[in-house]
């Protein structure tokens, strides 16, 4: 994306060479940075996945004994394997969480695209802007450098799980490993955080003239929302990981028994933070959602207010929730009740976005393209993820269902599918505006394709492994369990494969070069991102528009 | 509005993804029938949960089914929604797309129906959570503790018989012994008795389980978790520690035997002689207390 | 389009501060668990400190030369600031939060039958009888109105820019700035006196970390409020624009409103009973 010179006469003013992204205060570029390092991410995260879903592709242990001898260099390989096994979950979740999904939807399309769409030339603090992303790097490395000293006494890396519930966090594991795992995770909250100010500031501050809050497209409103959550969860994790670093290397006692402290304590500032987390990564999807199908349907969005105020509503009442992710840690039963309840009122403004896309689509004249099918593949596997966690909000069925493969399922078919779809939804939509090119059809279809297939065999029969009783985070299982593990790693693997042809096509497009137009998708993608070249001039709104 | 990408057959497509989506839907719904299940662990291909050994665990699949179907029908409504917007408003079949994009009465339906929804599902699921929760009168009490990584049970009142219940590694299974499953030391509680449990851990968390009891509670240091079952059926049922506890999470089974009266008070007599000299843990309390050090 | 820009907000030139913030920052907290586990000498993190301390020096001065020397700063560029601080402040709430809700869940639940190694620790009551704590009327009293007159300091140099008269604001923004040192070391005193260390249980664990935490803020308050008093003299700030100043000021006062929630219920409500008290040592 480095030839638009000859779209403006003052693009001498860009930056070239490595000044234009490592002194970035330019949010498009900015975004860039932020898309690809989080492909990238996707690739790791991806690749560590298909080390697990190899293990567990047979009973047994297969492979992670001889991972531990290769990489780590391991005396006692099985039991180094069995605890490497622990740290591929842990990256796993943590990279796709905080390295792949959240840059993606938020710092890659909310940067590029909040100020785009509400008439802004930037965001509010354009240098802010740039070491909310130059701190993940930074983050990431932290995270990988924990993978090569020590955990637990003897053996490398992290293995308390994405969560990292103490005693297993401060005591399970005395060396150095979690505190760089936990290091990172203060870089990448104190980069959201800044984040959450920018975009806050910017929605608030900077709309064009006649932009009111209720004419913003969707997608800036989930990213307003999400901002919001971020701003008042993020803190709440650091919080808690800074007492867990005090517990581990400074003698205090928060989650320690013998001290009076309470592991459960930390779980419950985890779920604080981790629960408005899921949503963080959900709201700006459903934004990008909303975006395309009115626009391949020809329609505009149907029911804009109700919309607008479901995505206020999930992300109001997912601030208090969080202990449905904890029925089985002996709660009073009350307690418990009432988080059942409130667990089970999201269903409901969850469920209004769900028919109102469907009702936007409605009587529309759909043109099937690819971010089009990704969007309807959205909806549907999103539906399948969303219902089954309305199994788990109720505690009477989650107590059989805790920690095991069901709740895997469960969160993949809204992240790996839910979340993911939303990605290559938005990647296929605004790929011709940001990069100035079209992308395949072939590509894109065969890409959604392939991924939908393997996905669903992926994640769908975990379902059956939860109910049948497998327990999560375990690098070997009962033999009766391994007809549907088999099933479920040869999807991963397709799966995976479905992110290369994802880059073929990326590649595809750069070299077929066929320019996009402003406005690829007609008069239906009607904000303000498609009145202006592709891609974008490096400086765009110089002057304000107006709208009626 | 020009297109300059490689035109994919526009038809076949909408067929591919019609297909996938029904195969989809199909395979959430057949999985209601699906499943022969034995006793106390899972079988090869199993799609639902294990077979029942307590009134709970039979309340619990009946709740379970029930939700199963309000979500398949749920994904099915939705499923068959986007296929007619597939088949119906395509934009050959449809080439005028209409303008509306409101209709009150509509919004209200989609807000009140999901609401009604949740509170059908609602009833039952409190009425099962205080039966699991509101610990009733029991006739014994165990105390379980989770240690990295094995299970310990101690049986006050019962001559205080307490012993540890490690798993049996792989080239030391007897004929009939499930792999990673099978210890060598069972917890044994006579069947149709109500047994109450004091749980608690010795260094970090762990979560005992029986999934056909359906009883799942996390052994947690410094605390003492209570839960309770009452097995209508005799066997032998396994579980699995179910909270990541380190490197060992996946090899401390748990195994419970269900046996008669009388068998019970056999091997009470038996586990009197053969633990009292057994090197056994502390007392729950020193165990929690020494805990995360 | 045209070329030239029609807009009054501010278009940031290229800036190297961002990119060096975020290395520093990498070195301070790789450099930080070298020092926690003894891996190499004490002295990466320190450096990191300074790295961090020296870009974020040169970062606000090229704030301070857009804002006087550079005319950026427009009415809107500095509704951005309020709103920026503004989140910021939140956010800092939000950490305060984790501190108090740790703190509350151990002072009103001292005593639940199944937190077994709680009960023990605490014999059921909060705070734990063997814990002296600090008489809320002695040092911690003097400390509160230590902080609520250097907050009245802040509002009349406050007051005072904005009619203009420079020698109160100086006096008035000494004044605060002095308070704040005397407040960090009374508070320094306090804890050179506490009956109780950091690894002495959850007491000790939520007193320092909560007041610990805010003694921390109440530096970088201070440190802040003498920049604005620097720039004062130096000439900066007009009666109708100086957000600098009042993004202090806002700080400020929530340093101050955090404490008195610390006053009341680590100190006040979380004192024990003094006859049952162990002696002081
Ligand atoms: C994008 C991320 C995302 C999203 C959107 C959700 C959405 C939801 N989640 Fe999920 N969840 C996770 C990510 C997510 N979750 C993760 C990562 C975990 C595991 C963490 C860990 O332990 O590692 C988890 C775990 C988790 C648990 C804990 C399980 C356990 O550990 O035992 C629970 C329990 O209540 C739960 C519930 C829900 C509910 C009720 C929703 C609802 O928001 C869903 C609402 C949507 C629908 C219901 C579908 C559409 C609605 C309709 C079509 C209307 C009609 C429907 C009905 C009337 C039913 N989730
Ligand atoms: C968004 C989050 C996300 C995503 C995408 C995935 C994707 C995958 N995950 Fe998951 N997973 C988690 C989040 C995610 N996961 C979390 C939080 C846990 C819990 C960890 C814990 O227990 O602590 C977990 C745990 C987990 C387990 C359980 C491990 C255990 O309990 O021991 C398994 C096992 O099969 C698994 C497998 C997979 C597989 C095969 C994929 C495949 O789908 C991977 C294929 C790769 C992709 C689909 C990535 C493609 C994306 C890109 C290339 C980026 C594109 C970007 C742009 C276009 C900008 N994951
Ligand atoms: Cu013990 Cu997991
Ligand atoms: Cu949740």
């Amino acid at each position: 994306m480095a030839t638009d010179t000859a779209h403006d006469a003052h693009d001498h003013h860009t930056p070239t060479g490595w000044r234009r992204w490592v002194l970035s205060t330019n949010h498009k570029d900015i975004g860039t940075m932020y898309l690809v390092f989080s492909i990238l991410a996707g690739l790791v995260g991806g690749l560590i996945s298909m080390g697990m879903r190899a293990e567990l592709q047979e009973p047994g242990m297969q492979i992670f004994p001889w991972i531990a001898e290769f990489i780590a260099n391991a005396d006692d390989p099985v039991n180094a394997g069995k605890h490497l096994f622990n740290v591929f979950t842990t990256a796993h979740g943590l990279i796709m969480v905080f390295f792949m999904v959240m840059p993606a939807v938020i710092g890659g399309f909310g940067n590029w695209f909040v100020p785009l769409m509400i008439g802004a030339p930037d965001m509010a603090f354009p240098r802010m802007n740039n070491i909310s992303f130059w701190l993940m790097p930074p983050a990431l490395l932290l995270l990988c450098m924990s993978l090569f000293v020590e955990g637990p006494s003897g053996f490398s890396g992290t293995g308390g799980g994405w969560t990292i519930y103490p005693p297993l966090s401060t005591s399970g594991q005395p060396g150095p490993a979690m505190d760089f795992a936990i290091l990172s995770l203060h870089l990448a909250g104190a980069a959201s955080i800044l984040g959450a100010i920018n975009f806050i500031t910017t929605i608030f501050n900077m709309r064009a003239p006649g932009m009111t809050i209720h004419k913003m497209p969707l997608f800036v409103w989930s990213m307003l929302v999400t901002a919001f959550l971020l701003l008042l969860s993020m803190p709440v994790l650091a919080g808690a990981i800074t007492m867990l670093i005090t517990d581990r290397n400074f003698g205090t006692a928060f989650f320690d028994p013998s001290g009076g402290g309470d592991p459960i304590l930390f779980q419950h500032l985890f779920w604080f933070f981790g629960h408005p987390e899921v949503y963080i990564m959900i709201l700006p999807v459903f934004g990008i959602i909303s975006q395309v199908v009115s626009t391949f349907s020809k329609k505009p969005v149907f029911g804009y207010m109700a919309m607008a105020y479901a995505m206020s509503a999930i992300g109001f009442v997912g601030f208090i929730v969080w202990a449905h992710h904890m029925y089985t840690v002996g709660m009073d039963v009350d307690t418990q009740a009432y988080f059942v309840f409130a667990t089970m009122v999201i269903a409901v403004p969850t469920g209004i976005k769900i028919f109102s896309w469907i009702a936007t689509m409605w009587g529309g004249s759909v043109e099937f393209k690819t971010p089009m099918v990704w969007a309807v593949g959205f909806i549907f596997v999103f539906t399948v993820g969303g219902v089954t966690g309305v199994v788990l909000a109720n505690a009477a069925s989650d107590r059989i269902m805790h920690d095991t493969y069901y709740v895997v399922a469960h969160f993949h078919y809204v992240l790996s599918l839910g979340a993911v779809f939303g990605i290559f939804c938005g990647w296929y939509y605004w790929f011709p505006k940001m990069s100035g090119y079209m992308y395949s059809e072939f590509w894109g279809k065969l890409h959604f394709i392939v991924t939908m297939i393997g996905v669903n065999m992926l994640f769908f029969p975990q379902h059956f492994l939860g109910l049948a009783g497998m327990p999560r985070r375990y690098v070997d299982y009962p033999d009766v369990y391994a007809g549907w593990n088999f099933v479920s790693s040869i999807g991963g693997y397709i799966s995976y494969g479905a992110a290369f042809i994802f880059l073929i096509g990326v590649y595809q497009a750069f070299k077929a070069k066929v320019p996009a137009g402003d406005n690829p998708w007609g008069e239906y993608a009607d904000t303000l991102e498609w009145t202006l070249s592709s891609p974008p001039p490096h400086h765009q709104f110089n002057t304000l528009p107006k709208i009626k | 509005m020009m297109n300059h990408s490689i035109k994919f057959k526009g038809l076949l497509w909408h067929k591919l993804v019609a297909i996938i989506t029904i195969i989809s839907g199909l395979f959430s719904t057949t999985f209601v029938y699906a499943g022969a299940n034995d006793y106390g662990i899972a079988s090869p291909w199993q799609m639902d949960t294990q077979a029942p050994a307590t009134e709970m665990m039979t309340n619990m699949i009946s709740f379970h089914n029930l939700l199963l179907w309000i979500i398949g029908l749920t994904t099915l409504f939705v499923g068959v929604l986007l296929l007619i917007v597939i088949f119906k408003y395509n934009a050959k079949s449809n080439p005028v797309p209409a303008k509306f994009t409101h209709n009150t009465m509509i919004e209200i339906i989609w807000t009140i129906i999901p609401i009604i929804i949740l509170l059908v599902i609602a009833i039952p699921s409190f009425r099962l959570l205080y039966e699991q929760r509101v610990i009733p009168d029991s006739d014994m009490t165990i105390k379980v503790t989770g240690n990295q990584w094995y299970w310990s049970y101690e049986y006050p009142g019962y001559g205080d018989i307490a012993f540890d219940s490690i798993m049996i590694p792989d080239d030391e299974l007897k004929e009939g012994q499930p792999r990673l499953l099978a210890v060598d030391n069972e917890m044994i509680v006579p069947v149709d008795t109500t047994v109450r449990l004091i749980l608690t851990a010795s260094d970090v968390i762990h979560s005992w389980t029986i999934p056909s009891f359906g009883v799942k509670i996390d052994t947690i240091p410094g605390r003492l978790n209570e839960a309770w079952f009452n097995a209508n059926r005799e066997g032998i049922y396994y579980g699995q520690c179910s909270e990541l506890c380190g490197k060992d999470h996946a090899f401390m089974p748990i195994a419970v035997r269900v046996v008669s009266a009388e068998e019970f008070a056999k091997w009470v007599e038996k586990a009197k002689v053969e633990f009292a000299s057994a090197p056994i843990n502390e007392t729950i309390k020193l165990a929690a207390l020494s805990a995360a050090q | 389009m045209s070329d030239e820009k029609n807009h009054d907000y501010h278009l940031v030139d290229p800036s190297p501060w961002p990119f060096l913030a975020a290395m520093s920052a990498f070195v301070m907290a790789a450099g930080f668990i070298f020092y926690m586990h003894e891996m190499g000498d004490g002295l990466i993190p320190l450096i990191g400190l300074a790295l961090v301390c020296i870009v974020a020096f040169l970062w606000w001065r090229d704030i301070v030369d857009e804002a006087e020397n550079q005319g950026h700063h427009t009415p809107v560029v500095q509704l951005h600031m309020r709103y920026g601080v503004f989140m910021f402040i939140v956010s800092e709430l939000m950490f305060f939060v984790a501190w108090f809700w740790a703190y509350f869940d151990a002072s009103l639940f001292p005593d639940e039958i199944i937190q077994e190694a709680r009960m023990a620790y605490t014999s059921g009551v909060w705070p734990p009888l063997s814990i002296r704590t600090f008489d809320a009327w002695d040092l911690p009293f003097i400390n509160t109105l230590v902080l609520l007159l250097s907050g009245f300091a802040v509002t009349w140099a406050h007051h005072a820019l904005i009619h203009d008269d420079r020698k109160t604001v100086i006096l008035g923004l000494s004044s605060a700035v002095i308070l704040g040192l005397l407040f960090t070391a009374l508070q320094a005193l306090e804890y050179s006196h506490a009956a109780f260390s950091m690894d002495g249980g959850l007491y000790p664990s939520t007193f320092y970390m909560a007041t610990g935490f805010h003694g921390f803020h109440v530096i970088i308050g201070t440190i802040c409020l003498f920049v604005m008093l620097v720039r004062t003299i130096r000439g900066h700030f007009t009666p109708d624009h100086h957000f600098g100043f009042e993004a202090a000021a806002w700080y400020w006062h929530f340093v101050d409103v955090v404490w008195i929630f610390l006053f009341i219920f680590i100190y006040v409500l979380g004192a024990g009973d003094p006859a049952t008290m162990p002696a002081a040592h």
